[in-house]
């Protein structure tokens, strides 16, 4: 007799299970081509266990949101009367169709992904991303045909996956907003939880643990009660703040010990200097045709083609990668420097270029996205209150942000004492108007 | 908007709302510098959709947490059980001095934001905002229809006060006039 459910082993959770309609969608082409998609990009040739691809980790977000949309409808952990007017009755047929298309948008969340995920995002050409991409792939003829068969609308699943900060044709109701919080939310998305904790395990850092079962189990549906408006938000219970505030430091530690490990960074810089003379036109294609075309296999052979080489277009970059002739970094931000001039490595930037040419150095800037970790907190004498007001641990945690300056190997050396003599003159700030 | 530039805007506004009383938590500058942007004009370059109490931009989220980054803002924990504040950090001083120009250029549109905003509510600030985008959308609604459509963006905004903040919000913008001109 055909199986109806399916199993599959994951170092994380154990167990994936799903359904035959859902394995329709796994079997596809666009979910397929995952597979061929490193989740950390390059970061493998500095941790060499991060070989891990999208596949097993958009497997993952689905199994947690699945988990947490069962949670946080389940009548008995419904405590305010505005939650329980969207929340859609259990078991009914509404609560059986939102649970599928939460589940299908964060297994498809994905899909617009590039070879070797966040490393090249900036070679789309303008207003595009992996989010417009992901959307233009389930709204596809690829996926449409097991939309309907699967009974689900496309749109449902697109809204749902990149959320309101990326899909701008259509408002989210209080409802819609929870699901896609529950998949991409800046607090407690489970897209975060599963590559915090999959990134640590196949890195083998362990700054990427937390207590996910406590987490998912104290999640809760509120309103921000103390803003006076009634729009309802994810929290948690008062039982689970220290696993949130868990989650929340791993997130600053993974980012800052190895999401934006220097030597990391700067093989992004190469794999995207190697990819603009790659591609035509320097930039990415955004036909789903040509998308599902290309993997990191198809650039991994060709930098190793032009690696072996000399004079091809792109063999400089190649070579940094293949023969780990990296550029070396000469300065990183701090706090000293900071406090003097927010723009410091800016300026640092702009004088080596000028000092060694722009073609022997590179930067690298980023600020942490979304807002501060303020959600609410089901208290256990039933009040619903700021998670800064009752965290001390969350009002101190530091904001992430890195910035970098390299150059190449062959001036390293004159570069540092060229900084180290100028340093000071460079950063002092220059008035503006 | 240059970035230090658009720094010192939004500072300046954060200075002025807390000179008129308000509380400046995140949704407090983020309807705000919506009605800067939208009504007075000022280029900031945040896109604003409707979202959570009403107009929001993930644009200003991630610009407000980088400035926190760069000591440009910090959060002041209030008293339990309330949010905190976000002020102007150590770094900001200086920053302000180096663009007396730009801060000058948009002081009167600053002020005459936080002359209106900053007393109010986070969920008079949602009603109000989602006034000024309902009024956006389409401009020659009376207020009715304007009221009706806020109650069908926001359903627990009812029509009597959803009528009150069109009426706010219209005799806003006929007080901004002067200053857009200016």
């Amino acid at each position: 007799m055909a199986k109806h459910f399916h199993e599959i082993r994951d170092p994380i959770h154990v167990f994936i299970r799903l359904d035959s309609d859902e394995r329709k969608v796994l079997d596809s082409r666009p979910f397929q081509r995952l597979r061929y998609i490193h989740q950390l990009g390059l970061t493998y040739l500095i941790y060499p266990g991060a070989t891990h691809r999208r596949f097993e980790h958009s497997l993952g977000v689905m199994e947690l949101a699945g988990k947490v949309y069962d949670i946080v409808t389940e009548p008995d952990n419904i405590a305010h009367e505005s939650v329980r007017k969207i929340v859609p009755k259990h078991k009914e047929y509404e609560y059986r169709y939102w649970r599928r298309v939460l589940r299908m948008a964060a297994l498809c969340h994905d899909l617009g992904h590039l070879p070797f995920s966040h490393g090249a995002e900036d070679l789309f050409p303008e207003a595009w991303d992996h989010e417009r991409l992901t959307i233009e792939i389930v709204m596809s003829d690829e996926l449409k045909p097991i939309w309907k068969e699967i009974k689900i609308q496309a749109e449902d699943v697109a809204k749902i996956a990149v959320g309101p900060k990326k899909y701008k044709d259509d408002a989210f109701d209080d409802w819609q907003a929870i699901l896609s919080e529950i998949i991409v939310g800046d607090a407690f998305g489970v897209d975060r939880m599963d590559y915090l904790l999959r990134d640590s395990h196949h890195a083998g850092v362990a700054y990427g643990r937390f207590d996910h079962y406590r987490l998912i189990d104290t999640l809760r549906i509120l309103p921000m009660e103390e803003t006076d408006s009634v729009e309802p938000v994810l929290g948690v219970e008062e039982g689970g703040l220290h696993s949130a505030e868990a989650l929340l430091m791993a997130r600053y530690f993974m980012y800052t010990q190895l999401y934006f490990h220097p030597v990391r960074r700067i093989y992004d810089i190469h794999l995207k200097d190697f990819l603009k003379s790659w591609l035509p036109n320097g930039v990415f294609p955004t036909t789903v045709e040509d998308h599902l075309r290309i993997t990191d296999n198809e650039v991994i052979a060709s930098i190793l083609e032009t690696a072996g080489n000399a004079g091809t277009a792109g063999y400089k970059s190649a070579q940094s990668i293949m023969s780990r002739k990296h550029f070396r970094r000469i300065y990183q931000r701090n706090p000293e420097d900071i406090a003097k001039n927010p723009e410091a490595a800016i300026a640092i930037f702009n004088a080596a270029c000028d000092q060694f040419s722009a073609e022997n150095v590179r930067a690298d800037r980023y600020r942490q996205k979304g807002g501060s970790p303020n959600f609410p907190v089901y208290t256990t004498d039933e009040r619903i209150i700021s998670s800064l007001a009752i965290s001390e641990v969350l009002t101190r945690l530091p904001v992430i942000a890195t910035d970098y300056v390299f150059v190449s190997p062959e001036i390293r050396g004159e570069a540092e004492k060229w900084l180290e003599q100028n340093r000071e003159a460079i950063i002092e700030p220059k008035e503006g108007e | 908007m240059e970035r230090n530039k658009k720094a010192v805007v939004l500072l300046g506004l954060i200075e002025e709302l807390r000179v008129n009383l308000s509380w400046c938590g995140e949704t407090h500058i983020q309807k705000a510098t919506y009605f800067l942007q939208e009504m007075m004009q000022v280029p900031l370059g945040c896109d604003f959709i409707l979202y959570k109490h009403g107009p929001f931009s993930f644009d200003l989220a991630d610009e407000i947490t980088a400035m926190r980054a760069d000591n440009l803002l910090k959060l002041q924990p209030q008293p339990y059980p309330y949010g905190p504040s976000i002020l102007p950090g150590e770094a900001s001083k200086s920053l302000m001095k180096r663009f007396p120009k730009t801060l000058k250029k948009y002081s009167h549109h600053t002020a005459l934001v936080a002359e209106k905003l900053g007393g109010k509510k986070v969920n008079e600030l949602e009603r109000l905002a989602t006034a000024l985008y309902v009024t956006f959308e389409n401009k020659s609604s009376g207020d009715v229809q304007r009221a009706q459509r806020i109650h069908d963006l926001k359903p627990h905004v009812s029509i009597d006060e959803a009528l009150e903040a069109t009426k706010t919000v219209d005799q806003f913008t006929e007080d901004s006039r002067n200053i857009i001109a200016a």
